[in-house]
């Protein structure tokens, strides 16, 4: 998203005749000050270069190292043996869990936190609103260990939901559940893609004018034709770019599912942690950084969607 | 039907049915199952945690882990490199954010989503990539994951500073400090960082935590932090870990939440009373709104960065 936005700002580099205009009408002359010479505009940039080093330094050359090496043998010489490596057998299958696991959580998500921002929108009562959406910040940002072991401690073997559900005589253990498992992990995603599509999707369901509803009614629509017609419409630009966002954060999340399954959860962030852990088999040292630009892909398709789907959304929300 | 009268239009209001709304029973529905989802977690852990024998309660597992020193060692390595992350994050960012809204505003947007980056490639991925490209005895040092939690937490860190640098008149506090003979030295110390005070806090604030919570990059690394310590011991005593991680949990909620609930409060009864945000609560009020608009809800309608906090996972 940010390669397509970087392309559309425009250069400050000045036709000649443009910068010698300047100092002749100095009335006009813009505030930032137009670079006279080749000197003065390369210049200009000088006081962002420690950033640009810094960000080079930590995050661009290891990123463009694990794409190189994912091109590479251990000796250096060019090969798609670690390509084709990552989309066999077990790395294959661990691309399905992570997209199968990712969407599912995404969207189950996405769907029950429109329904509660709709649902956090049709009340009147200011204070409720406010802590809800406080809370949906504070839940959107846990993840991690605190929320594996939270869960743990309830949906786990001995849990004290496990317990309480057994008690009642439904030991959802005893009906395949187990929290250590993907459909565990969609529960546990969940307690954190939810909260956080409730606050990407509550302004734009603040945006749904009564005055459309109005409108449709008396055009002779019911309010499932409403919904149908005008509601979903508006929202769906709004709900798919945060799917992509919700998508974005499932894939590349790794601590929770880490702690969780402690690691024998077969998705790409996990089989990447164990090739970094040091279980490689001979001859496969580069499949990590295959993986890793196979997840590098994933996400900047996702980013491209997003800021596509954005740009849309923004419109109803003026 | 509603539409043949004027007089029902008008008493509309009264009916939220008649718009894209639900009705109060389902609202009600929907709002307590969700609080249910939310809430029995954290219960649960805090249950499990002070768990005695025969269903009595006990602090024992927490002060048995305060007696931890491994544990408490951690914590101080994880206090020390979040510190550190914070500092450059504030000597890096803080000018460069100054520099392009003075010299290259153009540039602004761009620069807006370049910080952004960090979010597209996932922390395992630039685990390989370190591996990868950085020599051995950088790799061994944990002075590494300060300097990339500087990255890592950048897209939160650079809004929170550059939203400020934007909201000041910078061209003409710079050109005014600088007629008045100030070098850029006393610019800086006496010009910008007390009318950013507010920006560096939420800054330095969001960095700290992210770097005190962060797990993944720390445990592939194989550095002993405070979350990986517990990651350690979570996998032999589940319960001592639970109790530790609620610990820390709540401590996290009660401070966010109370930010949160409080922090647009301080802004808005300043924007009420006419003065400038800040003015009216110090800055503890101003701090608070700052980490509520970034972690996103104080402005919902900003588009960017998609309401999401700095996050742990």
């Amino acid at each position: 998203m940010a390669v397509t936005r970087l392309a559309g700002v425009p250069s400050p580099a000045r036709s000649r005749i443009g910068a010698d205009r300047g100092p002749a009408a100095p009335g006009r002359r813009s505030r930032g000050g137009r670079p006279r010479s080749r000197v003065a505009r390369l210049l200009r940039f000088a006081g962002i270069v420690p950033f640009v080093a810094y960000f080079a330094v930590f995050l661009v050359v290891p990123s463009v190292s694990v794409v190189s090496s994912a091109f590479e043998t251990v000796g250096g010489n060019f090969t798609w043996a670690n390509i084709t490596a990552a989309l066999q057998g077990t790395y294959l299958v661990s691309f399905e869990k992570s997209l199968e696991l990712s969407a599912i959580s995404a969207g189950l998500s996405a769907v029950l936190g429109t329904v509660v921002a709709i649902a956090l929108a049709s009340t009147a009562n200011v204070a409720a609103r406010r802590v809800v959406t406080s809370a949906s910040a504070v839940f959107a940002n846990t993840g991690g260990l605190p929320l594996a072991f939270a869960f743990i401690a309830s949906l786990g073997n001995f849990g004290i939901v496990t317990k309480v559900l057994s008690a009642m005589g439904w030991n959802p253990y005893d009906h395949g559940f187990s929290i250590y498992t993907l459909t565990g992990l969609v529960v546990v995603y969940c307690y954190f893609l939810l909260p956080l599509m409730v606050l990407v999707m509550l302004p734009a369901v603040d945006g749904l004018r009564r005055e459309w509803f109005e409108a449709a009614s008396l055009l002779g629509a019911r309010r499932r034709d409403a919904w149908r017609h005008v509601g979903i419409p508006v929202l769906a630009p709004a709900f798919l770019a945060a799917l992509m966002v919700l998508f974005t954060d499932a894939f590349a999340a790794y601590a929770t599912a880490a702690a969780l399954t402690n690691g024998s959860i077969p998705i790409v962030p996990i089989q990447i942690g164990s090739l970094i852990e040091g279980n490689v088999l001979a001859g496969q040292q580069n499949v990590g950084d295959a993986l890793g630009l196979g997840m590098i892909v994933v996400v900047a398709v996702a980013a491209t969607l997003y800021a596509r789907l954005q740009h849309r959304a923004a419109r109803w929300q003026r | 039907m509603a539409a043949l009268s004027a007089p029902r239009v008008a008493t509309a209001r009264a009916h939220p049915a008649a718009e894209f709304r639900l009705g109060p029973v389902a609202r009600t529905g929907v709002l307590v199952v969700a609080a249910l989802y939310f809430l029995v977690p954290l219960l649960a852990s805090a249950r499990y945690a002070l768990e005695g024998a025969h269903g009595s309660y006990t602090l024992s597992s927490v002060t048995a882990l305060f007696h931890d020193s491994v544990l408490l060692q951690s914590l101080v390595t994880s206090v020390e490199i979040s510190l550190g992350a914070a500092a450059i994050t504030l000597a890096l960012l803080m000018p460069t954010s100054v520099w392009v809204n003075l010299r290259m505003p153009r540039w602004r947007r761009a620069m807006e989503s370049i910080t952004l980056l960090p979010l597209v490639v996932p922390v395992v991925v630039v685990v390989l990539g370190i591996y990868g490209a950085f020599p051995t005895g950088i790799v061994a040092s944990p002075v590494l994951l300060a300097l990339e939690y500087v990255v890592l937490a950048m897209p939160y860190s650079y809004r929170a500073i550059d939203g400020g640098v934007q909201a000041l008149d910078l061209h003409t506090l710079v050109d005014a400090s600088r007629s008045l003979g100030a070098g850029w030295a006393q610019v800086f110390r006496r010009v910008l960082v007390p009318n950013l005070r507010s920006s560096l806090l939420s800054a330095a604030f969001i960095t700290v935590a992210y770097s005190l919570g962060e797990f993944a990059m720390a445990n592939l690394l194989s550095f002993t932090t405070f979350p990986t310590e517990l990651f350690q011991i979570g996998t032999e005593q589940v319960g001592e870990a639970t109790a530790v991680s609620v610990f820390a949990l709540v401590l996290t909620f009660g401070v966010l939440l109370a930010l949160s609930l409080f922090g647009g409060h301080g802004r808005r009864r300043a924007v009420r009373a006419g003065l400038p945000a800040g003015q009216a609560d110090g800055v503890v009020a101003e701090l608070a709104a700052e980490v509520d608009a970034v972690l996103g809800h104080a402005d919902p309608g900003r588009p960017g960065i998609v309401h999401d906090g700095p996050t742990m996972r």
